[in-house]
């Protein structure tokens, strides 16, 4: 296997010039859609994604697509959706044909999406208050417009604005990154640096895990390791990795704070009164 | 009680975490927080539009752009011939005849299920079917620009260049109803001076799904309003009586300056952004 990510151990930088636990830009905007209830749009690096939240609203004809969360009452089956005591969250991904270096094409079908719709919906279903929505539905659609690597970190973070964008009550931000290990499974290097956000190229050829946070603390709510990782380094990812989160959350509370403001100063709403300080929260 | 799993919620700590992204109010010791945007939340007295989205037995389905959709009983509506006549079962047959899906009408909240679902009425001559006017949807509720509950949430307004009178209905829930002013029973009544005529005056038009004749000017600018709703959420205004009519004056005199003259009716893009402008320096 040619390594590019080999010559980490010389200067000690990755493949695109980052050291071991350093981010790539992230760039996030909410309110990208006019018409829809709450709208996302979220670079991390090259990965872009967009995100369109519909409801909670009633629960229409289902279309067999997409994967919905258990919802308490286990209301996942056929077409017993909607009668459930919570919102059932319900979710979407397409994968663009021209998101990737080489064109696939992805039917609706795939199962790599089909496990990431699934994840997704659980881990939703977990953070939105959905039990105050009985009998409806929240649809989440995702859009893959370019892949490069943590893709499903970034569908996490873009749902999770664009969630907070549709007035949807949930316990915190859900915020994720993936981490991954300077070494493969099979080498076995003592000294090998746990890494924070792969890349494609670090993904395909270094152990990865993705892990989603709950807003500040340390408590993890979704944890996916599709590769081989030697136990003693998990430890070290797993750390990496929460502490992304964490940095995840201050860019995304930023980008809600300053849609805040720019309401307030527009003029669109009225400014909090009783308490001091400008609590955007 | 919250019946939530524990581990939902945030570790033991006495702060207080909103659950929303909104504008936190303090009353004495409440707190509330209003979310920047969020859908329409029913409550009773709220004046809605809304449309007609299933026939059912005894009640319609009626989208209010709410989290569910409101009912419609047909014990709730004003049947023709009369208010004080009973309901029999030919009127549950002819269910259709009154309001069939894709109809728009204007109700009131009339009470709340306990799961949040609203049921509505149109138990009065204010209420009913909507026609001779075009539909605006914006997002309502407390979100950025939407409408706002207010004193007055349906007027009629004089049209500028010649056109007739216009009648707008600004629902609490964002549906917003711009349409040719149609004199209402009570106005007729005072002309002919006659009540005996009134109850099946009433009963031929009030779900008669027929457009009347709209001359062209009155068309224009029910487009105009339109356009100024429209660019009033676009720029983040919030929508209201005062809001509407002077934007809707400000746009006429915008028209009389383009070079198309009156018939300029676009309002978007840098002209919105012009409009909201204009309304925000007064």
């Amino acid at each position: 296997m040619p390594l590019d990510t080999s010559t980490y151990g010389l200067a000690l930088l990755r493949v695109d010039g980052r050291r071991w636990n350093e981010l790539r830009r992230i760039y996030a905007q909410i309110r990208t859609q006019a018409a829809a209830d709450g709208s996302s749009y979220l670079e991390m690096g090259h990965t872009k994604v967009m995100c369109v939240v519909t409801g909670p609203s009633e629960p229409g004809p289902r279309r067999g697509a997409g994967i919905s969360s258990a919802g308490g009452a286990g209301g996942g089956g056929g077409g017993a959706g909607g009668q459930s005591k919570d919102a059932e969250v319900v979710v979407n991904i397409v994968i663009a044909g021209f998101s990737s270096v080489d064109r696939k094409r992805r039917g609706r079908s795939d199962k790599r999406t089909l496990e990431m719709q699934s994840t997704l919906a659980n881990t939703l279903a977990a953070t939105l208050h959905t039990h105050l929505f009985p009998h409806s539905q929240i649809t989440i659609s995702l859009h893959v417009l370019s892949q490069d690597g943590s893709l499903l970190a970034a569908l996490i973070n873009a749902a999770t604005l664009a969630c907070v964008d549709a007035g949807i009550p949930m316990t915190d931000y859900v915020t994720a990154c993936t981490a991954g290990s300077t070494s493969t499974y099979a080498a076995n290097d003592e000294g090998a640096d746990p890494l924070l956000d792969l890349n494609h190229q670090e993904e395909q050829e270094l152990p990865g895990l993705t892990v989603a946070t709950l807003g500040e603390s340390d408590r993890v709510v979704a944890l996916v390791c599709e590769s081989r990782v030697q136990i003693s380094r998990l430890e070290g990812m797993l750390a990496v990795g929460v502490d992304g989160c964490k940095q995840v959350r201050e860019i995304l509370d930023q980008v809600i704070k300053a849609q805040g403001q720019k309401m307030i100063l527009e003029g669109t709403v009225d400014k909090g009164t009783g308490l001091n300080d400008m609590d955007l929260d | 009680m919250d019946a939530r799993p524990r581990h939902l919620h945030p570790p033991h700590t006495t702060a207080i975490t909103s659950s929303l992204a909104g504008i936190t109010t303090r009353t004495n010791k409440l707190i509330s927080v209003r979310p920047l945007r969020a859908r329409y939340t029913p409550e009773v007295g709220d004046l809605v539009v809304g449309r007609i989205l299933e026939v059912q037995a005894k009640r319609w389905r009626v989208d209010v752009g709410s989290v569910q959709l409101a009912a419609l009983p047909l014990s709730a509506i004003n049947l023709p011939g009369g208010i004080l006549r009973k309901r029999t079962e030919t009127d549950e047959l002819q269910i259709r005849t009154f309001f069939a899906e894709g109809d728009l009408l204007v109700a009131e909240v009339q009470q709340l299920f306990g799961d949040g679902a609203a049921v509505l009425h149109t138990r009065s001559l204010k209420y009913g079917k909507l026609r001779n006017g075009v539909f605006v949807a914006v997002s309502g509720m407390g979100g950025g620009g939407g409408v706002v509950r207010s004193r007055r949430q349906v007027w009629t307004m004089e049209g500028a260049n010649n056109a007739g009178k216009m009648d707008v209905i600004l629902g609490v829930n964002g549906y917003v109803w711009i349409s040719k002013h149609v004199e209402t029973p009570k106005e007729v009544e005072q002309k002919h001076m006659g009540i005996t005529n009134l109850e099946e005056n009433v009963s031929a038009t009030v779900y008669s799904s027929q457009n009347d004749a709209i001359d062209g000017d009155t068309m224009r600018e029910i487009a105009r309003l339109r356009g100024v709703v429209t660019a009033l959420v676009e720029n983040g205004c919030r929508v209201d009586e005062d809001m509407v009519v002077r934007g809707y004056q400000e746009a006429v005199e915008m028209a009389m300056l383009s070079e198309s003259g009156q018939e300029d009716i676009y309002l978007g893009g840098e002209r919105g952004e012009q409009l909201a402008a204009a309304l925000r320096g007064n």
